[in-house]
């Protein structure tokens, strides 16, 4: 008995040591021609994406009765860890959305997705800025073809402002003044999250970055603040709390529970007055917010009219596995999703202003190229605006600010020694992940 | 002499351990490689794609500095010292009421069952972060008997609250082993006793409390083990917060897998966790070993 328990001992070790080898699948390489398969695509986002998403394969499917297209899409929240499931299990889709920090998550050396520029007979790249290619590539391999370029900016609930008796603010201090107004009413004029948006801390560095011009993170991952920097911000975020601009953290939570912004009561029923959001993703809170009219607000600026620090990046990114045994046909269904005028007039605006200047052709002929996201471009591209480094996004480093921020909140510890944790937290990290 | 036996039907050496092979080929899959693998990957660094680097015990040695891993584990403690007894408590009065003879039982029984059939699936997590929002309806109920709201979701201690509430609310298994053990104490015993003077509450003690104590004992460990484990509820519900009071280890074990990609620290967490409970479920066998026994 006792031999049999040994063999069985070691028959796991070696199984398991074996798979602790870590992946060996070769990739496929393109054979130029297009097969009949079924292909899976992923996506996350919102119902207005989902509807125009799901109508877009519906057409690829139409004209393509060979090359079925499954969709497979939810909401944000959870879908990196389920992406993070597939992709370790070698079960993702074959056309994924991604993140821009997930480039150097999941590829940090360029070889996690697909070498999409071994399809550049299936992609129309020469459809891009040379700029807005680079985005996609990691350790010179192009992984990824960026979707839209976007920004956080500001929306405005038009009633509630209306209601108030309210101006959008066009400085920090005028901001900083709405919360006396709006608190006789029991509302609030903006609302910022500490969840996976992450949104309080965004705000607070764009504030930090315009008075500085320093840059929070650089691109190839160093921390640029200083301690001060980060207490700054720290502290602008505290003021925005006692001067009844935002919720504090507990009565967010209270009223909310762990409910999305979009989600919350509170915005819908038109109490909190604005929000920040990508111009890309802020379709959701025009279609949850049944009364009233979301409006895109100025870029903040000192009282000097500086209004630098604003932050653009690649707002989303398409790319392809490296386990697709079908890389032409998955690379011509993306090229379908990047560059067709058909399909950019189904997706308009769901993903941001296209990057493609074949489906920003599309959408302009059409009478498309409307809405709050492309206000909130047009906004962005009359400032001195900052790529956010990717570095920024990751999940590790959103921890370190939510956590900050919510000690601050409930006022655990001061700004001074949150800062000085965060500080060396994110100097830490950063140091040990890009080793 | 020693009788030789011929096997009748042909039963040859290895046919047993083929019989078993279904049963050994899943174990074997699902129990012994996940194992062997998780406690091999933590003593890596791995990100989950890509090959992993042996880190031999750094993991564990990077652990007890991680102010993260101790403030979960020490979450972890108090909500199973703070659950598993009131749900043992509670769960054994109602299966002394349900265990009297009184009409319709069987429906209460059913009742009681249900919100143990429900779980904590995701309609019951709605329902439940409704039900303690600021204007929800257990401040209303609180503001109705004239106390002031409690702060749900933003109070650390109320947090807390909420999840043993949710698990309580689940109380329908422990309940059901207990009430099976009590309907096999033999009623003469009680009978007997009422002839010598014994009251109902002596008799409890007297009675069903020492037949009951291995009973409580599975019902110890098991759920033991279960709030050891917490993921879903305090996820689902309260996200962990605020200020990380309800982040149990099992939500760590997650976030460090999932969200920051360290798949070798996660596995060393989970074998921490293993450990963890082992060495809680040895000291309380130790603890009750003597009184178990001494029937």
């Amino acid at each position: 008995m006792k031999k049999y328990i040994l063999l069985t001992a070691a028959a796991g070790c070696l199984i398991s040591l074996s798979a602790c080898r870590g992946k060996t699948s070769q990739v496929t390489a393109p054979d130029g021609t297009l097969d009949k398969c079924t292909l899976r695509f992923s996506w996350w986002g919102g119902d207005d994406r989902h509807q125009a998403t799901l109508e877009a394969v519906e057409l690829w499917n139409l004209q393509h009765p060979d090359i079925t297209v499954v969709p497979e899409y939810g909401g944000w929240d959870g879908w990196t860890e389920k992406v993070t499931a597939q992709l370790s299990g070698g079960t993702e889709a074959d056309i994924m959305q991604i993140n821009y920090d997930w480039l150097i998550s999941f590829s940090q050396d360029g070889k996690g997705f697909y070498d999409l520029s071994l399809l550049e007979e299936r992609i129309d790249l020469s459809q891009f800025d040379s700029e807005i290619l680079q985005f996609g590539k990691v350790n010179g391999i192009l992984n990824g073809i960026t979707v839209s370029v976007s920004g956080r900016g500001l929306f405005y609930n038009a009633d509630t402002y209306k209601e108030i008796g309210a101006e959008y603010p066009e400085t920090w201090t005028e901001l900083l003044e709405l919360g006396e107004k709006f608190s006789k009413k029991g509302k609030y004029p903006l609302d910022l999250d500490v969840q996976s948006g992450g949104t309080a801390w965004y705000l607070a560095v764009v504030y930090v970055q315009q008075q500085t011009g320093r840059q929070f993170i650089t691109l190839d991952g160093e921390l640029g603040f200083t301690e001060a920097d980060i207490k700054a911000a720290l502290d602008f975020y505290k003021s925005l709390e006692d001067n009844h601009i935002i919720r504090t953290v507990n009565t967010r939570t209270d009223e909310d529970g762990t409910a999305a912004l979009y989600q919350s009561p509170e915005f819908i029923s038109g109490r909190i007055g604005g929000v920040l959001e990508w111009g890309s993703s802020v379709g959701k809170y025009e279609i949850s917010l049944t009364d009233g009219v979301l409006e895109s607000g100025p870029m903040l600026s000192d009282d000097s009219g500086n209004n630098s620090g604003w932050m653009i990046k690649p707002s989303l990114l398409y790319t392809i596995s490296a386990n697709t045994k079908y890389p032409d046909e998955a690379a011509e269904f993306m090229n379908f999703m990047l560059n067709d005028g058909e399909a950019a007039k189904l997706l308009g605006t769901t993903r941001g202003i296209p990057a493609s200047s074949a489906a920003q052709k599309s959408l302009e002929e059409n009478g498309l190229l409307t809405g709050l996201a492309q206000e909130n471009d047009t906004l962005l591209e009359t400032l001195d605006t900052v790529t956010i480094s990717p570095y920024m996004e990751l999940a590790q480093m959103k921890e370190y600010y939510n956590s900050a921020i919510e000690m601050i909140s409930y006022n655990t510890v001061t700004t001074e020694d949150a800062a000085r944790e965060m500080y060396g937290s994110i100097k830490d990290y950063l140091e040990r992940i890009r080793k | 002499m020693k009788k030789k036996y011929r096997n009748p039907i042909g039963v040859k050496k290895y046919t047993g351990l083929l019989l078993i092979m279904p049963f050994l080929a899943g174990f074997l899959l699902f129990t012994v490689y996940p194992f062997v693998s998780s406690f091999i990957l933590g003593m890596t660094d791995y990100n989950g794609i890509g090959n992993p680097r042996i880190t031999g015990a750094d993991n564990y040695i990077y652990m007890l500095t991680d102010s993260g891993f101790l403030k979960a584990a020490g979450v972890t403690l108090k909500y199973t010292a703070v659950l598993v007894p009131l749900k043992l408590i509670f769960s054994l009065m109602t299966a002394l009421v349900l265990n009297m003879q009184i009409r319709g039982m069987g429906v209460y029984r059913t009742i009681f069952f249900i919100p143990s059939i429900l779980g904590s699936n995701l309609a019951v997590v709605i329902m439940w972060q409704f039900l303690f929002t600021s204007d929800g309806l257990a401040n209303q109920l609180l503001e109705a008997i004239g106390l002031s709201p409690v702060s749900w979701y933003g109070d650390t201690a109320a947090a807390m609250g909420i999840i043993i509430l949710l698990r309580l609310w689940e109380f329908g298994s422990t309940m059901i082993i207990f009430l099976n053990a009590l309907r096999d104490i033999p009623k003469e015993y009680y009978e007997a006793a009422k002839v010598d003077g014994c009251g109902q509450i002596m008799g409890f003690f007297s009675i069903t409390l020492p037949l009951l104590k291995n009973v409580i004992f599975l019902n110890l460990v098991l759920q033991v083990i279960a709030a050891m484990q917490e993921f879903s509820a305090p996820y689902m519900v309260t996200g962990g917060g605020p200020l990380k009071s309800t982040y149990t280890l099992g939500m760590l074990i997650y976030d460090e897998m999932f969200s920051y990609h360290n798949m070798g620290y996660a596995n060393a967490l989970s074998w921490v966790m293993f450990v963890l409970i082992a060495l809680v479920v040895g000291v309380m066998m130790k603890l009750t070993g003597r009184w178990r026994e001494d029937v």
